[in-house]
């Protein structure tokens, strides 16, 4: 009774739709712990994807104080952070999702990304690793297969099939679906197995493509400075303590709910997965590490974990 | 009180020049989205810029319309009671919900001079494949809702002029709402 | 300030300005920043700028400007009225049959967009004048125009219905698959209404006078006319459905069958151009401007709490499951009186979504009530985008109040056909049914 007299309540934007499994599952989640942590001090009111701002705004918006916390990709906030593009995934970089854990929270690009941040009023905290995957209407056999496939991508991943000479181009959401259904398009990258069947693809699309185009830390929590620095430090302690928790958990979650999602979409859809021939994934990692330098040119910060990386692959034995 | 009326002329013009010229990019992104179609499906090379320009073009095409409409009224209104009254008692009217636009447009145009401030800061590209500057889109905003704020003067200044009788305007005879023909 | 007291001013204050005569574009911006203000503070206003960034950015909406410009070159260099002749020699002797082809092109037109006001806007200016010259009632015109306009979220393909099952995870294709039928079903329910009142009161949709009916080799000659819209209905649908294009793509298709068609007729003239351009921009920009604020306003209304007085709402709801369906009927009814379709979505969905499963009902059957409701709602007064399109293109003497009463009727011919589809729900959900 007395705590509810101080009960904070935070705005949270979404970059997720409602639908979308990160929905409920991340920031569900963060809600419930939050409150029962902070015995009802702390509240979220949750917000969809694009209900109050613009997806790209959300970062300007939790710098500026007007949101407390919100959840976006790294990408968004490019303009701003050098090493966001590091972090939305270097295709053809890490393997599996562990490394991509590792890097962030035990080589310390992590704490990178939260320095930068913090130069912006934000703390930064990746939700979960996960890899992004294609799906495709005619499996990959070769390479010939490969240049001559049409994909639906968007941003670093675009530029990366278009160097690797397949024709990639850019459609909405929106109509990725009939794009996909219609034959505009033979393959897309949603997300990986749950993405593709949220949208619906593997209804048109059966061969889901393994191995990923990258694993990153493509969700990420960004919470207001401003508004941390107003709680009592106790509740300070126990919403960032529930950050570092949950990128762990929500990883950890994450990877058990692809393989959930795939499993669905062999069973009910027919879905095959479709490993890529050895030569074609030596020919996209060729390409791939080419790009790799074109982030490292972003800034001191990028050059510097660009290295860290290419240093941490190099001990795992890939390069 | 002659000051009053060229300021009146030069807005309406300005808005009237503008719009004619903005008017062409429709040329514009019909055929940028036609070359992709034609780049996509004939030569299987989808370009990455044609559908994002068209987008970005849609983007300044729609924002920078807002005073070229007001000049023409074509900015749509319910005028369920507006249609019953005078002319002069009309005026009034105008000039008191007036104060609901003026909030509207000046709230926008500070707040999108800030943002396109801070894009201009940091030459904001979009980070697409493409990768284009995205500041000048931003910028059309303040530009747009600007050019919108001073026809919106323009707007008040007559409603001023007919509510009480002032003589630096004198309105035209009773002006069609819809000006489809005027252009023929 | 509790969220039912606040829906009450914001929702108050939008109609107060709105009978005052302020455009509706302002009053929706007005009022947002206004109440964002009180609620939220100065800071909040970013929040309108960002809501404007983001519709400026939406790539589906370029198609608004192409399929008017397809439209407004049609009319002028007389296809249109070729068309509409044609119609009238050969279904002229029927009574309300001008008014049945111009559902049936509207019906075509609906299956070549994903979004609801180009077809009106392009009907408003190719077949309106056409009614009207030939003594139809004006609300009769008004009131087809804008509800055989409104189709093109019901037939596939359908932006709305990609979002609704973007945010219930429902299958798009099922979706498509589902408005189809409910699509028909409207298309007779309005074909019934249209002749049984043409015969009742033959004033509002009169038949051609016999010697004006024309001979047989005129009636052929006229056949002409369709040639070319229909050759430039192929471009667009075939190029949707051949994989050519995208839907919003594909109204580029449309301009350039129009720009054949005006070439045909000798019309591909600088000046006819210009003006179909001018004409364009004034009609895209009132839409747009209208959008940037209606999304600024259900953003602000999100911000103060919408989805809590929807959860308040739903609780009070007696008479069990069915009870509750009508009763979500009813709220996104009167949110769709005041509010755009996307923002309803979002304020609605999450919270009824879960209930409608949990009652054992089929989600793809609710989207398409919600569908065919937002179809009410895009002219419902007085905040209905059809309604607005139509304001744009009307010639001058036809009032607001001609349209907002013309709609009345066929708002309840939807109602019907609500009512008919809960009743038989196989009427959306047996063809989805055999597909997947
Ligand atoms: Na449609
Ligand atoms: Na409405």
């Amino acid at each position: 009774p007395a705590a509810a007299q101080d009960a904070v309540t935070w705005k949270v934007q979404s970059h997720w739709p409602g639908s979308s499994s990160s929905y409920t599952d991340s920031l569900g989640r963060l809600k419930r712990v939050l409150e029962e942590r902070t015995d009802g001090r702390l509240k979220l009111q949750l917000f969809e994807a694009g209900a109050l701002f613009k997806a790209t705004d959300t970062f300007n918006a939790v710098s500026r104080g007007i949101l407390e916390m919100g959840t976006i990709s790294p990408s968004y906030a490019q303009d701003k952070i050098s090493l966001a593009g590091i972090a939305s995934g270097l295709p053809f970089a890490f393997r599996n999702v562990w490394e991509a854990a590792y890097f962030h929270q035990n080589m310390g690009f992590e704490a990178m990304l939260r320095e930068e941040a913090a130069q912006y009023g934000v703390y930064w905290a990746t939700d979960k690793v996960y890899p992004t995957e294609m799906v495709v209407k005619k499996p990959i056999k070769s390479w010939e297969d490969f240049t001559s496939l049409k994909i639906r991508s968007s941003g670093a991943l675009q530029t990366f099939l278009t160097e690797a000479g397949a024709a990639a181009s850019y459609i909405p959401g929106s109509e990725l679906y009939s794009a996909l259904d219609s034959g505009i398009v033979d393959g897309a990258h949603w997300g990986a197995a749950q993405g593709a069947l949220s949208m619906g693809l593997y209804e048109v699309a059966k061969y889901h493509v393994q191995p990923a185009l990258n694993i990153a830390g493509t969700d990420v929590i960004i919470v207001s400075q401003k508004a941390l620095d107003k709680l009592p430090e106790d509740m300070q302690k126990i919403v960032k303590d529930a950050l570092a928790e949950q990128f762990w958990v929500r990883t950890n979650e994450y990877q058990y709910k692809e393989q959930l999602a795939l499993a669905k979409a062999q069973a009910e859809f027919g879905v095959e997965v479709n490993t890529l021939p050895q030569d074609v994934q030596q020919k996209l990692a060729q390409t791939a590490q080419k790009l790799w330098d074109e982030e490292g040119k972003r800034g001191e910060k990028a050059e510097k974990a660009l290295e860290m990386l290419k240093g941490f692959l190099t001990d795992l034995g890939y390069l | 009180m002659s000051v009053l009326t060229t300021f009146m002329r030069g807005v309406t013009r300005l808005n009237d020049f503008i719009g004619r010229g903005i008017a062409l990019l429709v040329f514009a992104m019909f055929g940028f989205l036609l070359l992709e179609v034609g780049f996509r499906y004939l030569l299987n090379s989808p370009t990455v810029w044609t559908n994002e320009l068209s987008q970005m073009l849609f983007g300044v095409y729609a924002i920078m319309s807002g005073g070229y409409i007001m000049a023409h009224r074509g900015h749509v209104n319910v005028d369920l009671l507006h249609s019953h009254l005078a002319p002069r008692k009309r005026a009034v009217m105008d000039i008191i919900t007036s104060v609901v636009f003026f909030i509207f447009t000046l709230a926008l145009l500070w707040f999108g001079i800030d943002v396109a401030s801070e894009s201009i800061a940091s030459w904001e590209t979009s980070y697409s494949a493409w990768n284009p500057p995205v500041w000048p889109v931003k910028l059309a905003i303040p530009i747009g809702t600007g050019l919108l704020v001073l026809q919106g003067l323009v707007k008040l200044l007559e409603d001023i002029a007919i509510a009480f009788n002032l003589d630096y305007y004198q309105p035209a005879r009773e002006e069609p709402e819809d000006s489809e023909g005027e252009y023929l | 300030m509790s969220i039912e007291i606040l829906t009450l001013l914001f929702f108050g204050s939008l109609l107060f300005f709105l009978l005052l005569g302020l455009p509706l574009a302002f009053v929706l911006g007005g009022v947002s920043v206004v109440f964002l203000y009180f609620t939220w503070g100065f800071d909040s206003f970013y929040m309108v700028v960002s809501q404007i960034s983001g519709t400026m950015a939406s790539f589906t909406l370029v198609a608004i400007p192409l399929f008017v410009f397809m439209a407004m070159v049609l009319e002028r260099t007389g296809v249109a009225k070729d068309l509409y002749r044609m119609m009238h020699l050969w279904f002229g002797g029927l009574r309300g049959g001008l008014a049945l082809g111009t559902l049936a092109i509207c019906a075509v037109f609906a299956a070549m967009v994903g979004i609801s006001g180009a077809a009106v806007v392009a009907m408003g200016t190719i077949a309106l004048p056409s009614m009207l010259e030939r003594g139809y009632d004006r609300k009769m015109a008004l009131g087809v125009i804008n509800t055989g306009g409104g189709w093109g979220i019901l037939i596939p393909p359908s932006i709305l219905m990609i979002l609704y099952a973007l945010i219930t995870g429902v299958s798009v294709g099922q979706m498509f698959a589902a408005g189809i039928m409910p699509g028909v079903l409207l298309m007779v329910l309005t074909s019934i209404y249209i002749v049984v009142r043409a015969n009742l009161q033959p004033h509002l949709a009169p038949a051609l006078p016999k010697e004006d009916r024309g001979t047989w080799p005129e009636k052929l000659r006229a056949l002409r006319a369709v040639l070319l819209p229909i050759g430039v209905v192929v471009m667009v649908l075939g190029s949707i459905i051949g994989g050519i294009t995208t839907p919003t793509e594909a109204a580029a298709m449309g301009v350039l069958g129009a720009l054949i068609s005006a070439a045909v007729y000798g019309e591909l003239k600088w000046s006819v151009m210009q003006d179909a351009a001018i004409r364009t921009f004034k009609l895209t920009g009132m839409i747009m401007w209208i959008l940037f604020a209606a999304h600024a306003f259900s953003a602000a209304y999100q911000s103060m709490g919408a989805q809590a007085l929807i959860e308040g709402l739903i609780q009070y709801i007696p008479g069990g499951p069915w009870g509750i369906i009508i009763a979500m009927m009813v709220i996104i009814f009167f949110l769709a009186m005041v509010l755009d379709p996307v923002g309803i979505m979002l304020i609605t969905l999450p919270v009824f979504m879960p209930i409608v499963k949990s009652l054992g009902f089929d989600p793809i059957w609710f989207g398409i009530l919600f569908v065919i409701n937002m179809e009410i709602g895009y002219k419902t007064p007085p905040f209905g985008f059809n309604l607005f399109y139509l304001k744009g293109v009307v010639p001058p003497g036809i009032t607001m109040k001609d349209i907002y009463t013309s709609v009345i009727p066929f708002v309840l011919i939807e109602i019907l056909a609500i009512a008919i589809i809960m009743i038989f729900p196989e009427i959306a959900t047996w063809l989805p049914d055999q597909f997947f």
